[in-house]
């Protein structure tokens, strides 16, 4: 009896351990929640799914006008991602409206958006927010008649066969993706001053955005490569989204051949592309953390709360990249130092030693005031750090000059023949006669 | 019944635990059917379209990855291939792109669900006409010829007629053996799109340069669209641009590509498409540049020019980059509109930047130091001149006190004085003001008491001597 009672209250202490939600010590996400037109979804598109699952996802799939759905409750957020599959959703259920899926992305979500031909404006407004701006007639498709899938079903060559991929290994893994990607479906472009969407897949620039079954009489919007078949957003606040206009994309999909090539891939290079592109979103790539910033004068170990000027001065940060697991140290040769006082005084490329440690030592400038040590990393794909520690610095005191001075010696010199003087004097004459 | 001729049953919600889904509603209607209908001696009333709605629904939704939906699928198909109500037979084609340059024929397989043969039949193809003139049907109740072979129905050749385009092609299918009509579900029609692909002749491509009023040419240059050669040509605003070319189908009418852009690239970047209009064969577009001026934000300079045209029933559809045109555009007036931004390049936007390294002040300029220790031997001189002097005017120590008591506080008090000048020099070179004046202090009464007893020593002597 007093072993079960132990037990229990072992088990109950452990239980605090046992949540590896979303947090900043283990930035993946866990809980997502998916919504759907239909659930029919969930088997066309299993694989991808499954894909999510055996990586540790929990995958929870409502209908998207299911009425009990919710984001949060009482303050607290239940999911740690949204993933919109159901392009043609009208309203959605419960109390999620596209003001709460901001609210969710502004805490620091994740979000996955997909279109289709047949997307509604509420998913069209929602990619608006997000930075995206799908074409706008309703019928349109991406049509592109040179680099379309060989296929014997579909001869408007709406399907598309798109290897336009961004180059990133942050975001799309370092093996190469061979077969090109399947995409059917609406396109979007991206505003020019918006500096934190990428393209990850744009078109080719054949591709434009038409309406298949009707004739053209004035040039589409969307022409070329400024047509983004998929994008992603990364926000200030390091919450990532993924848009794409094919929902179909992420269905199980077979083998691809490119027109006006003779190679025919087995499989398509979709699975890999969302798997690893799922990654990044997700935060189980690219996350970086900044930890342990520490300063001291050179020689020393202790941080100084003042520095004096033309002091040499030793600045270090440990950086590491989550790996989906643990945190593994993150090696690059870019990262660099600001002294910054209204403007930076002196720029250091920080020099590692391959484990994550940062270091470089600068001589304070002679401008004395209060300065600061900003890191602000900003790199295609990764997360960006933002680091800033204030430091003053003072001139120097009175005793930290030069204390004798050849300029000075004839002063000295003076003032010394003067006093043996002075003694000689007194002596000679007080006592000659 | 949905439109594309699937049939299926859904569950209303009423409170359950797990939502089934239509999959998983069919098919257990579907096996309880099936199962009651072998049981029973009488046939069951069911119209056969509504057995091939529900066996197109299970063929419809592909290979579910979930696998209870998988077994669903599987077994409600392995139900509807043998039983007793009616056996639906499905019509599929392997292709629906017919290419005329590949010499492709329209094939036609008829099996049952899961794939087995089905019992002779005639297929015919009741109407085939183009999409966008229905009314107009090109074929009409064509046998199809059956090879034992491949197990397909085929026509063995499209009539002459058939050009490339996008056809719907309508078709019925009927058991030989009239007794086993009933035993068989095979539908009214089926509709099935076909795309008939085949290359388009491209010929005579021109570009010319117009003079605005008169629309005479200043210079034509041929384009030759299927090689790799590019033409240069240039303009100013008063001129027009004229693009022509011909298409035609391989036989020989007119046709209008789906895509048939003009577009012109400045180098900074900024794009303008045009759709390149028609009549019959003749595509053409005439660029007046005199109303396109404001259009291009007035940027004069190097316009490359390219040209994309396609359709899904075009084999060699084609984009060419043909050329470039020098354009020279009247200068911006004051409240022309800017071109809009271009996207910055993102590899060039996050790389790191130029570093930075103080420059430090420069110490001020000291004298070079032989100068100061040629001026010290300068300041020092004076002391040695004034010692030399102070021996040429003879001075001597006859004035020193001879007795005893006298004599030691004469030392004593010159001592004194040496050491206040000591006092000195350790304060300049280490002492701080403090302990200098504390010891000055001490040095300072000390010395006014011996300093007193020797100099009245001193004035009595003289005294003593003076009144002597």
């Amino acid at each position: 009896m007093a072993k079960l009672l132990l037990y229990l209250t072992l088990a109950t202490s452990l239980i605090p351990l046992f949540s590896v939600a979303f947090s900043p010590e283990n930035p993946t996400d866990r809980r997502v929640l998916v919504l759907v037109d239909d659930f029919a979804i969930k088997s066309s598109h299993s694989l991808y799914f499954g894909s999510l699952t055996s990586r540790g996802f929990q995958l929870e799939f409502k209908l998207a006008d299911d009425p009990n759905i919710g984001l949060q409750r009482y303050g607290q957020y239940l999911y740690d991602a949204l993933v919109l599959f159901c392009p043609s959703v009208e309203r959605f259920g419960g109390s999620i409206d596209v003001a709460s899926i901001v609210d969710f992305v502004d805490s620091g979500h994740d979000l996955i958006v997909a279109a289709d031909s047949n997307a509604s404006d509420l998913i069209r407004e929602v990619a608006t927010e997000c930075g995206v701006d799908f074409d706008e007639d309703p019928a349109a498709m991406v049509i592109d008649h040179i680099n379309y899938a060989v296929s014997n079903f579909d001869g408007d060559h709406t399907l598309i066969a798109s290897d336009d991929f961004i180059k990133a290994d942050v975001i799309l893994g370092s093996k190469k993706i061979e077969a090109p990607v399947l995409f059917q479906g609406i396109g979007h472009s991206l505003n020019p001053a918006n500096s934190l969407v990428l393209k990850v897949l744009s078109a080719s620039s054949s591709a434009y955005s038409a309406n298949p079954k009707s004739k053209l009489s004035n040039p589409p919007s969307l022409t070329g490569s400024a047509i983004s078949l998929v994008s992603v957003v990364q926000a200030r606040n390091n919450a990532r989204i993924l848009i794409t206009g094919s929902l179909s994309m992420f269905s199980n999909r077979s083998g691809v051949q490119k027109a006006g090539s003779s190679i025919k891939h087995e499989k398509s290079g979709n699975e890999q592309f969302l798997t690893e592109i799922s990654k990044w979103v997700f935060h189980e790539r690219g996350h970086l953390k900044a930890v342990n910033v520490r300063h001291h004068k050179v020689g020393e170990s202790d941080e100084p709360a003042i520095y004096r000027i033309n002091d040499d001065l030793e600045y270090s940060v440990e950086i590491y990249e989550w790996s989906g697991t643990s945190w593994e140290p993150y090696v690059s040769d870019d990262v660099q130092v600001q002294f910054y006082m209204m403007s930076p005084y002196v720029l250091k490329t920080l020099s590692t030693d391959q484990k994550g440690h940062y270091s470089a030592e600068f001589k304070v400038p002679d401008v004395y005031g209060v300065f600061q040590f900003k890191v602000e990393y900003q790199r295609l794909g990764y997360t960006s750090l933002s680091l800033s520690k204030q430091i003053p610095v003072r001139p120097y005191r009175h005793n930290e000059y030069e204390r004798f001075l050849p300029a000075a010696y004839p002063y000295y010199g003076s003032a010394f023949s003067m006093m043996a003087g002075f003694f000689i004097f007194t002596i000679v004459h007080l006592y000659s006669k | 019944m949905v439109n594309d001729g699937t049939f299926y049953f859904d569950e209303k919600l009423v409170n359950m635990r797990e939502q089934q889904g239509p999959l998983a509603t069919t098919s257990s209607v579907v096996r309880g059917l099936t199962a009651f209908s072998s049981v029973i001696t009488e046939s069951l009333n069911l119209t056969g379209d509504k057995i091939l709605g529900i066996a197109k629904f299970f063929l419809g939704i592909g290979i579910p990855g979930d696998t209870k939906n998988f077994f669903d699928q599987v077994d409600s198909l392995a139900c509807l291939e043998n039983n007793r109500v009616s056996i639906p037979l499905i019509l599929s084609l392997p292709s629906t792109v017919i290419s005329l340059t590949k010499k492709d024929s329209l094939k036609v397989k008829v099996n049952t669900v899961l794939g087995s043969h089905a019992p002779p039949l005639t297929v015919t193809l009741v109407r085939a006409f183009s999409s966008s003139a229905r009314d107009n049907s090109i074929i009409e109740n064509q046998e199809l010829k059956f090879d034992p072979q491949d197990a397909v129905y085929f026509l063995d050749d499209l009539p002459a007629s058939f050009d490339v385009g996008e056809y719907i092609f309508v078709f019925k299918m009927l058991v030989q053996d009239s007794e086993q009509q009933t035993v068989y579900a095979t539908g009214t029609l089926t509709q099935v799109p076909i795309y008939v692909t085949g290359l388009i002749k491209i010929e005579n491509a021109k570009i010319a340069v117009l003079d605005s009023d008169l629309g005479s040419v200043e210079t034509q240059k041929k384009l030759d669209l299927a090689g790799e050669s590019t033409v240069s040509v240039s303009a100013n605003h008063l001129q027009k641009l004229r693009l022509s070319f011909q298409m035609s189908t391989p036989l020989g009418n007119a046709f209008k590509p789906h895509q048939a852009f003009l577009r012109l690239r400045h180098e900074t970047k900024v794009e303008h498409t045009f759709v390149v209009g028609s009549s019959g064969k003749k595509f053409e577009i005439t660029l007046d540049f005199l109303g396109l001026v404001e259009k291009f934000f007035y940027l004069s300079g190097r316009y490359d020019i390219q040209l994309t045209v396609g359709d899904a029933v075009m084999e060699n559809s084609l984009l060419r980059d043909i050329g470039y045109v020098e354009l020279d555009l009247p200068e911006p007036p004051e409240n022309a509109s800017r071109p809009p931004p271009q996207p910055v390049d993102p590899y060039t936007r996050y790389g790191p930047k130029a570093e930075i390294t103080h420059i430090f002040r420069a110490p001020e300029k000291r004298p070079p130091q032989e100068l100061s220790l040629a001026f010290l031997v300068l300041t020092i001189l004076p002391l040695f001149g004034f010692i030399i002097g102070l021996l040429r005017l003879g001075v001597n120590l006859k004035n020193f006190p001879t007795s005893a008591v006298p004599a030691t506080f004469a030392v004593i008090f010159h001592l004194g004085i040496a050491a206040v000048l000591l006092l000195y020099v350790l304060f300049w070179l280490k002492l701080d003001l403090f302990t200098t004046l504390k010891t000055l202090c001490f040095l300072g009464v000390f010395l006014m008491v011996v300093g007193h007893r020797t100099l009245s020593h001193l004035a009595s002597a003289s005294a003593k001597l003076k009144s002597a």
